[in-house]
């Protein structure tokens, strides 16, 4: 009398909790899930094409444009990039500033994945807590370099500016309250009933899955990896500061909550270090006129936020555009990750996986 | 036991409630809760808001001291656009030695503020002024011609028409 049969569903492409325009195509049993195939391209843009059309110096707007939560990380790595495929030496005060910038950008980004994640999940709260922090570090971002979310904030060689009077400033009274800030959402999150259910033993992936999957980042941490391209290749001036990479070890929901937000811990230590040993000195090195590449091609990675994201170049003589511009978008990567977490798992759990993974649409499409 | 009575008791929620109720008291109980406007939120269209010195905003020619466009058409700015915004016709104007722009056109629907543009002016004729309010009712109204562009860089971003409908 009773047919068994699945059903499908579609989770997005304009679903709250997918955090932008991601399609989930769920196969489902009941409540279970028994297939998960992640659906992209709702927002591609060709970046890749784009900056190939483009000169050096120009490309760099479009990295604030894929991950547009994390852009100055993006810049970091492409201002990297070009630097190894030119040859050029950074000078050490813009090295610091670098650095310190790309901290406060993994604070934010932590941040927005906190709120978005727990938004999800149903603790509203924290959403608007953490939007507080971030906004000091948004009005950071406009003060350095005039733009708060797609910053452009670096250029190949160092930096266009130096640091705008009372910037100083700004960073202590933001490090001396945000201690007692993360207090704040531990004490909202960590022992909290209902989050603990929704997130313990949830989306569960194990380190070998991680490595096979190439994911990277703090999913890949919580495997008990500790793999940090920070530590393990240090790039700007992270060879000289004294940070600790967390881990765990138990692979899921509640275990990358927990490295995230050690890691926001780490990151307010790397700033305060940046800020006391900041040296004096020139910010931008001496270029010639005419970038000249040493060697054709470079792949250089770096630890964004979501993970690695690397930068592919290939130079052409005699031209000022890449041959070849690839990206290794960590999101991207890192979705593929999603159809093994969420198989098997009930349908309300998926929220939690997405949210877990910390995608941004705008990179995995580019 | 202990767990019994950690389930029984919702010390985590009364946790989680004594931050959210702390914050509120902080507000509602703060002495000149009426006169300073609690610090983060701002009652922003009527109290107009601050931008840090570099904010980068609608692009403006600046003028000399004469009231003269500055700008030499070296034609930098368009090459150095990402977006092809910028187009300039170079001409003549009696009494001048330098080029002067004939046209000066600027697409603002595509203007990503970068800055870009300003950076690689040689004589720092342009500059990108610190006003955001830049929404418009149509597309024609972001074609911002050089007299718009050459405005007091605090006046309003002048617009067009505007077609609202009448009846
Ligand atoms: S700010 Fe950037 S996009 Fe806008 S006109 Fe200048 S160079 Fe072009
Ligand atoms: S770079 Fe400056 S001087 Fe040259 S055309 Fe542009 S605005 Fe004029």
């Amino acid at each position: 009398m009773f047919k068994n049969e699945e059903m499908e569903i579609n989770l997005g492409p304009q679903h709250p909790s997918t955090h932008g325009v991601l399609r989930v195509k769920l196969r489902l049993d009941g409540e279970t899930i028994t297939h998960c195939r992640p659906m992209i391209g709702y927002l591609h843009r060709g970046v890749e094409k784009i900056c190939e059309n483009q000169s050096f110096f120009q490309g760099q707007v479009w990295t604030d444009r894929m991950d547009y939560c994390s852009a100055v990380a993006n810049n970091l790595g492409w201002a990297e990039a070009n630097e190894k495929l030119f040859g050029i030496t950074v000078p050490r005060r813009a090295q610091y500033i670098r650095t310190m910038l790309n901290e406060f950008n993994r604070l934010a980004s932590h941040l927005i994945w906190l709120a978005t994640h727990a938004l999800d999940i149903g603790a509203m709260t924290v959403f608007l807590y953490a939007f507080r922090e971030r906004e000091d570090i948004l009005d950071m971002n406009e003060a350095f370099c005039g733009s708060r979310l797609t910053t452009t904030a670096f250029r190949i060689g160092g930096l266009r500016e130096d640091l705008p009077p009372g910037f100083e400033k700004m960073v202590q009274k933001f490090l001396a309250k945000f201690e007692t800030c993360l207090e704040e959402y531990e004490n909202l999150l960590s022992e909290n009933r209902i989050w603990k259910k929704r997130t313990v033993g949830v989306a569960k992936l194990s380190a070998e899955d991680a490595i096979g999957l190439g994911v990277t980042g703090p999913v890949l941490r919580a495997a008990g990896v500790p793999y940090d391209i920070r530590k393990a290749f240090p790039y700007a001036a992270y060879a000289e500061m004294d940070f600790e990479v967390p881990t765990r070890t138990e692979a899921d929901t509640y275990a990358r909550y927990l490295v995230r937000m050690a890691e926001m811990r780490q990151s307010a230590r790397i700033i305060q270090q940046c800020m006391d040993g900041m040296p004096e000195g020139p910010v931008m090195a001496k270029l010639p006129k005419i970038l000249k590449a040493e060697v054709n091609e470079v792949y250089h990675a770096t630890e964004a936020p979501k993970g690695e994201i690397g930068y592919y170049l290939v130079g052409e003589k005699g031209s000022g555009n890449p041959y070849r511009f690839h990206v290794r978008a960590p999101g991207f990567i890192n979705l593929q990750a999603l159809p093994k977490m969420a198989e098997g798992a009930l349908i309300a759990d998926i929220v939690a996986a997405i949210g877990t993974l910390d995608i941004v649409l705008g990179e995995i499409d580019r | 036991m202990n767990k019994l009575l950690r389930t029984l008791i919702p010390f985590d929620i009364a946790k989680g409630l004594s931050i959210t109720g702390k914050h509120f008291a902080k507000v509602f109980f703060s002495a000149n809760r009426r006169k300073v406007p609690f610090h983060i939120t701002s009652e922003y269209p009527e109290v107009p808001a601050k931008v840090q010195p570099r904010y980068r905003g609608r692009l403006t020619l600046l003028k000399d001291e004469q009231g003269e466009i500055k700008c030499v058409c070296c034609l930098a700015c368009e090459k150095i656009c990402p977006t092809q915004v910028i187009t300039i016709e170079k001409g003549k104007k009696e009494g001048r030695k330098m080029p002067f722009p004939v046209r000066y056109d600027f697409e603002m629907e595509r203007c990503i503020f970068c800055e870009f543009c300003v950076e690689s002016c040689g004589f720092d004729s342009i500059i990108l002024n610190h006003q955001f309010e830049l929404a418009a009712y149509n597309r024609e109204d972001f074609s911002i011609g050089m007299e718009g562009l050459a405005q007091n860089m605090y006046e309003p971003t002048p617009v067009g028409k505007f077609s609202v409908a009448e009846d």
